[in-house]
């Protein structure tokens, strides 16, 4: 990655480059790949359930990040220009999936099991580990039913945990329209994970 | 549950309560972020190599290879195809071409057919019809003095 950041500029702290916002975030690419990898990787393997793909979906983020960082004005955060340009990589898989139905696309998708087996331990008891994990199932059941934009802002806001002007900046929608697809997604949750 | 007042203080700048999930959802929400962020963690904690875009660059290739191909059957199908729809078909400009020859071959023929009949019609009449002849003679003769006789009626009435 290095033979990649052409940069005249001292390379940023992680702190100041997380904060910042403008263009001067991009000089230093590879600060911008560590502190955001993370972040949009967990995004787009929470919006396709795929870790593989999620992975090449990241690299395919970052490179047209790369390719795309002298049109970075800085007018919005650099979390959201990346978090805009997965959201965009997710439409585009998406469609051509559907066009290649018959290519199995699922086989390294991410298990049930897997995620469940990731909740942080607590130091609780097994029966509350295993009722935790049937916990994470029935959420991750029900958010795959969702529609996609209903997807979208739900991941952001509560996975990402983005504000609700900032998913509308992201995803391009009005923050009415953000509350509507978020109002109908916590329904659905709700009716499918159980009764509050 | 700690987990339920982290999650609170997490989304407090949502207002709007039917936005909020509260109880178990929000209990089930926050689980599913933990177990998310922890995959994302241990999968992208890796170092990374050199060439970790190498394989977006060649996909990226790749894809702008079928682009140029898709275009470029494209372009090739339409030089193909528009002709046949700017132009009328072939055949029946060699129709158009062809009938001058015609014509003046039928016109010969004509001719020649004409010729042919006058040559038949002027042949000598067979001695078993010549008193036919001599009828058509006598009928010539009386229609001309017929009508020589209608024309002196004519003028006695006007007379």
């Amino acid at each position: 990655m290095g033979h990649m950041a052409s940069t005249e500029l001292p390379s940023l702290a992680p702190e100041q480059l997380a904060q910042e916002q403008s263009v001067l975030q991009l000089a230093d690419f590879d600060e911008v790949v560590r502190l955001y990898r993370p972040r949009i990787f967990r995004f787009l393997m929470s919006s396709l359930g795929d870790r593989d793909v999620a992975e090449s979906l990241t690299q395919d983020c970052f490179l047209k990040a790369y390719n795309a960082r002298h049109q970075f004005r800085g007018e919005s955060s650099l979390s959201t220009w990346l978090t805009r340009i997965a959201l965009n990589l997710v439409r585009d898989h998406l469609r051509s999936r559907r066009i290649r139905f018959w290519q199995k696309t699922r086989d390294t998708a991410l298990d049930l099991v897997d995620i469940s087996d990731w909740i942080p331990d607590g130091g609780i008891s097994p029966e509350a580990t295993c009722l935790q994990q049937e916990r994470v199932k029935e959420l991750w059941r029900a958010v795959d039913q969702l529609s996609r934009q209903q997807r979208t802002v739900f991941l952001l806001r509560f996975v990402e945990e983005m504000e609700l002007a900032e998913i509308a900046e992201t995803t391009g929608m009005n923050t009415s329209t953000v509350k509507s697809h978020l109002y109908r997604a916590l329904r659905v949750v709700r009716e499918r994970v159980g009764k509050e | 549950m700690t987990m339920d007042t982290s999650l609170k203080s997490s989304f407090q700048t949502v207002h709007d309560p039917s936005l909020e999930p509260t109880g178990e959802v929000a209990v089930s929400i926050e689980l599913f972020r933990s177990a998310m962020h922890a995959i994302a963690e241990r999968e992208t904690s890796r170092p990374l190599a050199a060439d970790w875009l190498t394989p977006a660059r060649d996909r990226r290739r790749r894809a702008q290879g079928r682009m140029i191909l898709a275009w470029t059957c494209a372009a090739a199908l339409c030089f193909a195809v528009v002709p046949h729809f700017n132009h009328p078909p072939a055949a029946p400009q060699s129709k158009v071409t062809n009938p001058q020859p015609e014509t003046a071959h039928s016109n010969l023929s004509d001719t020649a057919l004409l010729e042919q009949v006058d040559n038949e019609i002027a042949e000598p009449v067979p001695s078993s019809l010549a008193p036919l002849t001599e009828l058509d003679s006598w009928n010539s003769t009386t229609s001309a003095t017929e009508s020589s006789l209608t024309q002196t009626e004519k003028k006695n009435v006007t007379q």
